[in-house]
């Protein structure tokens, strides 16, 4: 698909290479894209500040928090509540915090009040979008009501910054079998389950919304755009991918540098394809293991996480955006070991003997099939 | 020639053993029986209804557990919430030394070691239907990994 996407002689932005800071914290490890120089693995050290005067500033991401009431389960509020109070902690504090969706489990009008009442702590500019756990018990209504419009744009310090709403186009898989708006969301929020079928969906609608909203911005200024599923098609059978993730990388194919940062995965993840790079950033909430295929080449998987610690592998993300324009990413792991430098102890390393079936029960499940 | 009294006991005996163990159905023999086509069936169906019961109670549904009686979460979570597929389960490298439990454990340890202390639910037996069950799926899910006990 790069290869696709990227006409001959065309090379991603430099800021699109792998930073000094990422480099030396090890937020990400990246190898070589598709076609890079092996100098793609080095940090870029011209570190003046030298295109179009920008001012350098931070913001911040939480997502997938996936609170249960208070009653039945306080585990994640305790993360959620450590990852805000870090953010509050910020000195100088960062610009602003986007909420990359999956505040509540099973879209409870008590989880989400309860998440909406954490998140009132962060007194900085607060921005949503929505994770398909917030969205399918009453399709959005109370989300919208707390959070507003599902996907909008902004611009700040010279950078355009979108919220891409991914969760609330899936297809119509309960009407003819009359499911329960309980039943509708117990499907969704089943990672592995496949009666939902491909949900994910930026839709016609939105791209064409997409395509207005970049037509007058430069095609060198810097588009970061978030959406709560990854943007490029990782591990179909898992719900990750965007079933139009291809027309958005037409729309965004001009611009030479787009940034997409999104949740969902939890887990340390990063992509390139063409010129958009894909930062996967941690749950606050408990971690998700690599696919068994389909792992992105750049990734850099993270060690195995201590199920035993529910503070091992979670976290937050403080992203800045420099002066020349650069996007660096840091994860905030609680745990500081995060990456394994012997093949045994990555998470990824699992992927060489793990062969993995998809669900039975779907199968025989009274609902399959309502979705082709 | 004449065989000796003592010598045809013995054959007599032997033959009687022979007939007995090879005439009649005795499980002690039975895979030495060509299984049929019928059997197969039924064998693999009584797998498969196994996998079928794991998968629902690896995935949280109430119904299933309420029938073998097992609450595998008080928190609403579920197995499949960190092992989409039994991704993470590594049947295969069981029986090994398990630091959570902090000895050389077979599967069903670290299995209800996850019932307890990751989902916080209630430790079942290991002989139980519902232990079977889960194993059954785990095992399905990775089948085809290659067997590497012992590994961490």
């Amino acid at each position: 698909m790069d290869r696709v996407l990227r006409q001959p002689g065309e090379h991603p932005d430099r800021t699109m290479e792998i930073t000094r800071r990422m480099f030396i914290h090890k937020s990400l490890l990246a190898g070589a894209a598709a076609g890079a120089a092996t100098a793609g693995w080095f940090p870029w050290l011209n570190t003046l500040d030298l295109a179009f005067g920008a001012e350098a500033f931070k913001f911040v991401w939480i997502s997938d928090s996936h609170l249960y009431p208070k009653t039945l389960n306080t585990r994640f509020i305790d993360k959620v509540t450590r990852a805000v109070k870090d953010v509050q902690a910020m000195s100088p504090p960062a610009d602003f915090l986007i909420y990359g969706g999956d505040l509540a489990q099973l879209g409870d009008p008590v989880e989400l009040d309860l998440g909406a009442e954490i998140l009132k702590e962060v007194t900085i500019k607060k921005v949503f979008i929505p994770g398909e756990h917030d969205w399918y018990l009453d399709m959005g209504v109370k989300w919208e009501k707390l959070f507003g419009k599902s996907s909008w744009t902004f611009d700040h310090k010279g950078v355009r910054f979108i919220g891409l709403d991914t969760v609330s186009r899936g297809p119509d898989y309960w009407t003819a079998k009359k499911m329960t708006p309980k039943e509708r969301m117990g499907h969704m929020a089943t990672l592995d389950g496949s009666v939902a079928g491909a949900w994910a969906g930026v839709g016609r609608d939105q791209l064409a919304w997409l395509s207005t909203t970049l037509s007058t911005w430069p095609k060198n200024k810097p588009v970061v755009i978030f959406s709560h599923n990854p943007l490029y098609e990782y591990y179909p059978p898992w719900n990750f991918w965007v079933r139009d993730w291809r027309e958005v990388h037409e729309v965004l194919a001009p611009f030479t540098n787009v940034t997409n940062i999104h949740g969902h995965t939890h887990q340390v993840l990063y992509n390139e394809i063409g010129k958009v790079r894909s930062i996967g950033m941690l749950a606050t909430s408990w971690t998700w293991p690599y696919a068994p295929e389909g792992v992105p080449a750049l990734t850099k998987c993270v060690v195995r996480v201590d199920p035993g610690d529910p503070f091992d592998g979670v976290g937050w993300s403080k992203l800045t955006v420099s002066a020349a324009e650069k996007i660096e990413n840091d994860y905030v792991m609680w745990r500081k070991d995060i990456l394994g430098e012997t093949p045994w102890d990555s998470g990824c390393a699992d992927n060489a003997n793990q062969i993995l079936s998809p669900r039975l029960a779907d199968r025989e499940w009274p609902y399959y099939g309502a979705y082709k | 020639m004449k065989r000796p009294r003592k010598m045809k006991t013995i054959l007599g005996a032997s033959l009687c053993l022979l007939l007995v163990v090879t005439s009649g159905p005795n499980p002690a023999f039975a895979h030495k029986a060509k299984h049929t086509p019928e059997q197969l069936k039924a064998f693999e169906q009584v797998f498969m209804e196994q996998v079928k019961v794991g998968d629902l109670l690896f995935h949280g549904d109430e119904a299933t557990q309420k029938r073998l009686g097992v609450t595998l979460s008080n928190t609403g979570m579920a197995c499949a919430m960190c092992h989409p597929f039994a991704s993470d389960t590594h049947p295969y490298t069981f029986p090994k030394f398990q630091e959570q439990v902090n000895k050389f454990a077979p599967l069903r340890d670290m299995i209800n070691w996850c019932i307890e202390k990751a989902a916080e639910g209630e430790k079942i037996e290991t002989d139980s239907d519902a232990m079977k069950a889960l194993e059954t799926y785990i095992y399905w899910s990775t089948r085809g990994s290659k067997l590497d006990p012992g590994r961490h």
